[in-house]
C-alpha cells in the first residue's frame, strides 16, 4: 500500500498553498465573477486589516456578495471537509479497517433522522438553528446508543459495535422513511435537499454553529494522534505496551462522531471525503498519525471546497450539489485504488 | 535465588478459565533473574493462555501472579508494561508503519499522554533495533519486510519497553531455522543482562538446546520443570505428547535430540531380535524394529559405532566390543548366546574384516536367519577370501533367508518380522 513516501514538510507546505489557492478561487468564482485582489479587498476590510489594496475599490454588490453569501459558504465547506477527512482517519483507525467513517457507527443515520423530525414538525420555518441542532441531537444519540448496545462489562468489541451501528442505521433509517411517507411535498423536498448535502445557503450562523465543536474536536483528535497510532497495532498490543484500550478507544469514537455529526449537522450528509481522503493520504505520507490527521484536515477542506466550487460553475446559473460531486469524483476514484490495492496483492 | 527480591515472577496456582473451559491447570513455579525459560507443550496446552494470563490479560480463577513481588492485577496498565513485555503470536502491523514507528510504540508505558517520543525514546529504539540488525530497515514499513525481519523488529519493540521481564509467545513459528536460532540466539543475550526471558517455543530441540530451563505443559497443568536433560526425557515426551520417542545424545551438533515414531497400531507379543551390524549397517534395521515395538538386542558392535549410538538411544541391549579390536572371547560368547536365545536374527549388510569375522561365525547359532544383501559379499570382504567362503556357506542353510534392506523393511512395516 505504501509506495514513496514524501517529505512531509513538503506535503504540508503544497497542501497549505493549495487551500489557500481553493479557497480564493472559491470566493472568486460564481454567477457574479470577483476578481481575486476584490477578494482579498473584501475580506481584509471586513477582518479590520489597516492596509487598503491601492487602486481596489469593491462595489457594494461584490461585498455582499462575499461577505455574506460565499464566505460563510467557503468556511462551511472547510470546517466540514476538514471534520470528514480527520473523523474518517480516525474511524479507520480505532476500526482497523481502510473502508470505516463515521456514518458506519450510525452517525449519518442518526443525523438523518434528527433533520427530518425538524423539518416534519415544521420547525426549520421558525428558525434556521433548530434542522443543525436537531441533526446534531439524532446523530449523538445514535452513536450513544450504538456504543451502549455493544457495551459489556465495560468493553466494546470491535465487531459488536460495527454490527450494533449497522442494526442502529438500519432502524433509524426505518424511521426516517416511515416519517418521509407522512410527510407533503413542500418539506419532503427541504428534507431531500438536506439530505444531498450542500453548502449552497449556508450562512455565518451555520459557521458559528460548527466551527466550535469542528475546531476543538479537531485539535483533541491530532492531540490524541500518537495513541491512535498504538491503538492501530490491534488491542493486544495496545494493552501490552501499556495502554487503557478501552478508554481511549471511546474517547476517539466519541470525539470523531461529535466533531463529523457537527459538521454534519450544517451541510448535510457528505460522502466519501471520509473514506477517500485518508486512504490517499495515507499513500502520501504513510500511516503515522500525527501528521495524517492534519494533511487529512487540510485535504478534506481542500477537496469539498474544489467539488463544491466545480458544482457551482459546471451547469451555471444551476448548482451541483457537493455531496453529489464529491461522490461522483469519490466514488471512481476510490475503485481505482481498490483496483490497484488489489493487484499489488491486498490491501 | 531463594529470596523474593531476586524472583521476577513467582506463580502460585494458577486457574486460568474461557468460556466454561478450564485451560490451565494449579501451575506453580517462579522465574529468577537472568533466567531463560522455554514453555514447551503439545498444541492446546495452555501455554499461551498461560502466558496471557501472566501478563494479566485475562483474569485468573484461582491462584496469584506476582512480577517482582507486586500481584500484577493490580499493577496498572502503564507500571505492568514497564515490568512485562509481551510479543503475542500473531502481530497484525496493518496501515504500512515503519519499523522505527512500531519499535517507538514500546516506548509507550513511559510518556505521558499529551507527550512525544523525545530524542532519548529514539535512541533506545535504535539502539535495540541495531542489537536485532534491523536498524537498517527503520523506514520502511513493516508489511513490506520478510517474515525473519518482522520477527526481529518487534522483538526490538519488546526490548524497546526496557522491562526486567520478557514474554514471548512462539517468536519463531513460521520462521527458517537459522532465523528461529537467531531469535534464541538474542534471548540468551538479554538474559545474560540479569533480564528474564520467558518463551513459548513449539521446537523442543532448539528450546533445550538454548533455554537455561524448560517447563513442559500438557493439558494445562506442568509437567515437568527443571534443566533440559531433566524435562526431556522419553517418560515426559509419553506423558505430554503421547509420543513415542527416543531422547539421545546427537553426536553431531552435541546436542540433545529426539527421535520421534508411531506408535505400533496393533498390540502384538512380539519375540525377541537380535540384530548382527557394524559400521552402520544395523542402524536403520534397528529403529524400524524398535518402532515396531520388538524386544531387541543386537551385537557385537563397537563403540563410537553409528550402530552402537542407535542402539543406545533406543536402549537396544547390546553386546559391545571394544574399537579397533578383534572381537573377544567373552563378547563373542555372549553374542552367541543371544543369538541362540534370539527368535530371529538379522545379520546385517556388514563388511567383513578379522576384526569382525566372529560375527559372521555367530550368525551360525541363530534359529531363524535373515541376511540382508545390497551390495554382493566379494565387495565387502576384507579378509582375503574367508568371509566370502563363510558368508556362501551360511546363506545355503535352512533356516536362512536373503533379502534386501528394502524388502525387509517392507516386511518390518506390515508387522510380518518378530513374528512367530
Amino acid at each position: 500500500m505504501a509506495g514513496k513516501r514524501l517529505n512531509k514538510k513538503l506535503v504540508f507546505t503544497a497542501l497549505g498553498l493549495l487551500l489557500a489557492g481553493v479557497t480564493l478561487a472559491s470566493l472568486a468564482a460564481g454567477q457574479v465573477k470577483v476578481p481575486i485582489e476584490s477578494v482579498l479587498a473584501v475580506v481584509g476590510r471586513h477582518l479590520g486589516s489597516p492596509v487598503e489594496l491601492p487602486g481596489v475599490v469593491p462595489t457594494p454588490e461584490q461585498i455582499a456578495v462575499i461577505w455574506h453569501i460565499r464566505l460563510p459558504r467557503t468556511l462551511v465547506g472547510v470546517l466540514v471537509g476538514a471534520a470528514l477527512g480527520v473523523s474518517g482517519a480516525v474511524m479507520q483507525g480505532v476500526f482497523g479497517n481502510p473502508l470505516a467513517d463515521p456514518g458506519i457507527i450510525g452517525v449519518s443515520a442518526g443525523a438523518s433522522l434528527g433533520a427530518v423530525i425538524a423539518v416534519s414538525l415544521g420547525l426549520t420555518s421558525i428558525s434556521l438553528y433548530y434542522m443543525p441542532l436537531f441533526a446534531l441531537i439524532g446523530a449523538v444519540l445514535a452513536v450513544a446508543t450504538t456504543v451502549a448496545l455493544s457495551m459489556r462489562d465495560g468493553k466494546i468489541p470491535v465487531m459488536t459495535l460495527l454490527l450494533a451501528g449497522v442494526a442502529v442505521s438500519m432502524f433509524t433509517g426505518a424511521v426516517t422513511s416511515a416519517i418521509l411517507t407522512f410527510m407533503n411535498e413542500y418539506r419532503l423536498r427541504e428534507f431531500l435537499f438536506w439530505m444531498v448535502g450542500g453548502l449552497d445557503y449556508r450562512r455565518w450562523e451555520h459557521v458559528y454553529l460548527a466551527i466550535g465543536p469542528v475546531v476543538v474536536g479537531i485539535l483533541i483528535l491530532c492531540v490524541l494522534a500518537r495513541h491512535l497510532n498504538i491503538l492501530v497495532l490491534g488491542e493486544q498490543e495496545a494493552r501490552a505496551v501499556g495502554m487503557p484500550v478501552a478508554f481511549f478507544r471511546m474517547l476517539l469514537l466519541c470525539v470523531s462522531a461529535v466533531t463529523t455529526a457537527s459538521a454534519v449537522c450544517v451541510s448535510g450528509s457528505i460522502g466519501f471525503v471520509g473514506l477517500v481522503v485518508p486512504h490517499i493520504m495515507r499513500m502520501l505520507i504513510g500511516p503515522e498519525h500525527r501528521s495524517l490527521l492534519p494533511a487529512c484536515a487540510l485535504t478534506g477542506a481542500i477537496f469539498l471546497l474544489a467539488c463544491d466550487t466545480v458544482g457551482r460553475l459546471l451547469i451555471p446559473p444551476a448548482e451541483i450539489r457537493v455531496g453529489i460531486v464529491t461522490a461522483l469524483t469519490g466514488a471512481p476514484y476510490f475503485l481505482y485504488l481498490l483496483r490497484r490495492a488489489q493487484k499489488a496483492g491486498g490491501l | 535465588m531463594n529470596d523474593t527480591e531476586s524472583l521476577a515472577l513467582s506463580v502460585a496456582g494458577v486457574d486460568v478459565q474461557l468460556g466454561d473451559r478450564l485451560i490451565v491447570r494449579d501451575c506453580s513455579f517462579t522465574v529468577g533473574r537472568g533466567e531463560f525459560i522455554g514453555i514447551i507443550g503439545p498444541n492446546g496446552a495452555g501455554k499461551s493462555t498461560l502466558m496471557k494470563s501472566l501478563r494479566g490479560m485475562l483474569p485468573l480463577a484461582a491462584g496469584t501472579v506476582r512480577v517482582f513481588d507486586h500481584p500484577i492485577h493490580s499493577l496498572g496498565d502503564k507500571n505492568a508494561a514497564r515490568l512485562v513485555a509481551y510479543m503475542q503470536q500473531e502481530v497484525n502491523v496493518g496501515f504500512g508503519f515503519t519499523a522505527l514507528e512500531v519499535v517507538l510504540a514500546g516506548r509507550y508505558s513511559y510518556l505521558k499522554w499529551w507527550r512525544n517520543e523525545s530524542e532519548h525514546d529514539r535512541s533506545i529504539a535504535r539502539k535495540y533495533m541495531a542489537f536485532t540488525g534491523t536498524e537498517p530497515l527503520a523506514d520502511k514499513p513493516v508489511n513490506q519486510v520478510s517474515g525473519g525481519e518482522r520477527q526481529r523488529i518487534l522483538l526490538a519493540k519488546v526490548l524497546a519497553q526496557e522491562t526486567p521481564l520478557i514474554f514471548l509467545d512462539e517468536p519463531t513459528a513460521s520462521l527458517d531455522l537459522v532465523y528461529q536460532e537467531e531469535i534464541f540466539r538474542y534471548c540468551q543475550t538479554i538474559c545474560a543482562e540479569m533480564k528474564s526471558v520467558l518463551l513459548i517455543a513449539h521446537d523442543i530441540k532448539l528450546a533445550a538446546k538454548f533455554c537455561s530451563r524448560l517447563i513442559l505443559l500438557a493439558e494445562g497443568r506442568i509437567v515437568a520443570d527443571g534443566s533440559p536433560d531433566e524435562v526431556i526425557t522419553v517418560e515426559n515426551l509419553e506423558r505430554a505428547y503421547g509420543l513415542h520417542a527416543a531422547v539421545f545424545m546427537n553426536q553431531v551438533t552435541g546436542n540433545l535430540d529426539i527421535h520421534t515414531y508411531e506408535a505400533p497400531a496393533q498390540t502384538q507379543q512380539p519375540g525377541t531380535v537380535h540384530v548382527i551390524g557394524g559400521g552402520g549397517a544395523a542402524a536403520s534395521i534397528l529403529r524400524a524394529l524398535y518402532e515396531q515395538g520388538c524386544r531387541l538386542s543386537a551385537g557385537v558392535l563397537q563403540p563410537g559405532d553409528t550402530d552402537a549410538d542407535v542402539a543406545s538411544a533406543f536402549a537396544v541391549d547390546v553386546v559391545m566390543g571394544q574399537s579397533f579390536c578383534a572381537i573377544g572371547a567373552a563378547q563373542a560368547e555372549t553374542n552367541r548366546r543371544k543369538i541362540a536365545e534370539a527368535d530371529v536374527v538379522v545379520l546385517g549388510n556388514i563388511c567383513y574384516g578379522q576384526q569382525n569375522l566372529d560375527n559372521l561365525q555367530a550368525a551360525f547359532f541363530a534359529h531363524k536367519l535373515i541376511v540382508i544383501e545390497d551390495t554382493p559379499i566379494s565387495e565387502r570382504d576384507y579378509t582375503g577370501g574367508t568371509a566370502a567362503g563363510l558368508y556362501g556357506q551360511l546363506v545355503r542353510q535352512a533356516q536362512v533367508e536373503v533379502m534386501t534392506s528394502e524388502e525387509f523393511m517392507g516386511r518390518v512395516v506390515t508387522g510380518k518380522i518378530g513374528k512367530q
